[in-house]
């Protein structure tokens, strides 16, 4: 799994494919799909334990097998519990694959941060809109010196990452970035993803724990 | 009213009555989990059955993070991947009520009436704290259950069994190792070891103490319940290596859990977790325990229900971690100590009250923290202070009310 982590944010190739033909992309995804593309997100709850929500909207004209994926980063202040994670996916169908194995109970400053790589799915009554909510908990922290109480715990903008079976090219212009990332949840193996940047999404957002 | 109390005191009505009623909750714990986003079943349920799953591809239990139990456990629980994932539970309710039947052979035999011994075993029987706690899927009803068995076999001498079980269960939870003094003390040799009626000069008294612990019956009880611990132990390393020593001792012996719990130590060793201070402090949080543990067997080693509840009560309550499961652990002996214990119902029922009352005072700060966010790490430690200081009055008062006639009359007899 460690290995797998370091693979993953291993930027295989860097394809710059220079300006093609039209705009006909071999998978249907144009241009104007691209701009009505965003990503919002939010930590709902209060305490050590919350819930990260990342919301991407889109134009619902997709194909079918367009795959999503978000490689959400966690600093070493806060964990994603992976026995929490299986049952949630068994009950709730939330597909999330860690990149490591977590201590549940170091402390932060024991502690080191790792990837979740997070699969959307469509809801068939909202095809617009794909919403994940991941239960992340804050791990303790170093008592405060200074009295102040709390830590503030930055959880940064996650990657998104695209992918369609069958299909080599996904954009039918501009230069992009393609990576390696596990296929699904279910698989380790690896497979090649488009990633998108997104300009308007920046914002961090944050959770405070109290500390000692 | 009266013909329904005689009907369920009776004793197989009653212990019908509590197996069927955990065999529901065990049922409805299935549904729940089904159903519901909040699950019945506890988290360390799910610990065991990941280990014995473990267990049964041939991997070490260890493999699932946070199992630190014997292998053994694991091993019992494999029917969970083979035969029922309730197979565990059925267990844990099933020994729940056989440590009631032990309990009711115990109050029995010290002369109570069925009737009577089936009231204070209704104690256990009908608390939905046990009952609970085994539906969840909690282990710690086995360690009831070993515990009872050592004292029921040690009261009709049945030492070798008694053994046996004593061994097994300090194997299972490293608790009931404290009891070793109050039995060593128990089954000394009286004869060579009572110096209240000599006056010979102080050395040849602790000669002659120290003579009493050379004899048949306590060497044959160390030989019986070391060989079963130290077998577990060398089969265990020999299969598992240094993780399982690891895990199932030594973390339990040096842990330093910062996250809040009852403890009363829990804020000093938070804030000293990463000072050089941090493991001695740790260290000499065990003296108090030490103490107390030495002055309560040499006071109550005659009556051993007695000592081991308060043995049990003092460790959870002067441990540097302490968390509501480990009550039970000494619950399970209340039964056999209430009947001696010289309070009205209403002076019982307030102790009781303060008990809950303590942990309701620790419990709001705890959950502003944990699910608020607020800083309550100060008034959770307070809370602590409280619970100790109530827990301390308690014993306090379950010493002053035990009946002593008995403990004289026992030691003349002996």
């Amino acid at each position: 799994m460690v290995i797998l982590g370091h693979f993953c944010i291993l930027i295989v190739s860097l394809g710059i494919f220079g300006a093609i033909k039209a705009d006909d992309g071999y998978c249907g995804l144009s241009g104007k799909w691209m701009e009505s593309l965003t990503l919002s997100r939010d930590i709902l709850k209060s305490g050590f334990h919350r819930e990260l929500v990342t919301l991407v909207e889109c134009d619902p004209s997709w194909p079918e097998e367009l795959q999503v994926l978000l490689v959400q980063k966690l600093p070493r202040g806060a964990y994603g519990d992976p026995y929490q994670l299986a049952s949630l996916r068994q009950d709730t169908g939330l597909q999330v694959l860690l990149d490591t194995e977590v201590d549940l109970e170091a402390p932060a400053y024991e502690s080191s941060g790792f990837s979740m790589f997070v699969y959307p799915t469509r809801d068939a009554q909202n095809p617009k809109i794909l919403q994940t909510v991941v239960p992340i908990h804050g791990r303790y922290h170093r008592p405060s010196d200074s009295g102040q109480g709390w830590e503030r715990i930055e959880i940064e903008p996650p990657r998104l990452l695209l992918r369609a079976d069958g299909c080599e090219q996904l954009l039918p212009s501009g230069p992009h970035v393609l990576v390696d990332a596990p296929c699904s949840v279910h698989n380790l193996s690896l497979c090649k993803w488009l990633e998108i940047h997104l300009p308007q999404d920046q914002r961090h957002v944050s959770l405070e724990v109290p500390s000692g | 009213m009266h013909w329904i109390m005689s009907t369920v005191l009776r004793k197989w009505t009653l212990f019908t009555l509590a197996f069927f009623i955990r065999i529901v909750l065990v049922g409805f714990g299935v549904y729940q989990d089904k159903t519901m986003v909040v699950k019945y079943t506890d988290i360390d349920y799910h610990v065991f059955t990941d280990a014995s799953r473990f267990i049964t591809e041939g991997a070490s239990p260890y493999r699932r993070a946070t199992y630190r139990y014997t292998p053994l456990l694991a091993w019992i629980l494999t029917p969970n991947i083979y035969v029922t994932p309730i197979f565990g539970k059925l267990l844990f309710v099933t020994v729940d009520v056989v440590s009631a039947y032990l309990m009711h052979g115990i109050l029995q035999r010290r002369g109570m009436s069925c009737e009577e011994a089936c009231s204070y075993c209704s104690l256990w029987l009908l608390n939905p704290l046990p009952m609970g706690v085994s539906s969840r899927g909690n282990a710690e009803s086995l360690l009831a259950v070993l515990v009872l068995g050592t004292l029921s076999c040690l009261e009709q001498r049945h030492l070798v069994k008694a053994a046996f079980l004593y061994g097994l269960s300090v194997h299972m939870k490293i608790y009931p190792v404290t009891y070793a003094l109050p039995f060593a003390l128990s089954l000394r040799n009286l004869e060579t070891a009572d110096m209240s009626k000599t006056t010979a000069p102080l050395g040849r008294k602790v000669a002659r103490l120290l003579l009493g612990f050379l004899n048949r019956d306590l060497l044959q009880f160390a030989v019986v319940a070391g060989g079963v611990f130290c077998g577990f132990t060398l089969l265990f390393y020999h299969m598992y290596g240094w993780e399982f020593l690891q895990e199932t001792y030594l973390y339990h012996l040096t842990r330093r859990d910062i996250r809040h719990n009852f403890s009363p130590y829990f804020y000093m060793l938070y804030l000293t977790a990463e000072s050089s201070w941090s493991l001695a402090l740790g260290l000499a949080a065990f003296l108090p325990q030490l103490a107390l543990l030495l002055l309560v067997s040499l006071a109550f080693y005659s009556d051993l229900a007695l000592c081991c509840f308060l043995h049990t009560a003092i460790f959870v309550s002067f441990n540097k971690v302490c968390t509501s499961q480990y009550f039970l652990w000494y619950l399970c002996l209340l039964p056999l100590v209430l009947p001696r214990l010289m309070i009205s119902v209403k002076q019982g029922l307030g102790l009781l009250l303060l008990w809950f009352t303590g942990q309701g005072i620790w419990l709001a700060p705890a959950y502003y923290l944990e699910f608020e966010g607020q800083n309550t790490f100060f008034p959770i430690w307070l809370a602590g202070l409280l619970f100790l200081l109530i827990n301390t009055f308690i014993l306090v008062q379950v010493i002053s009310h035990y009946k002593q006639e008995d403990i004289k009359r026992c030691q003349k007899l002996d």
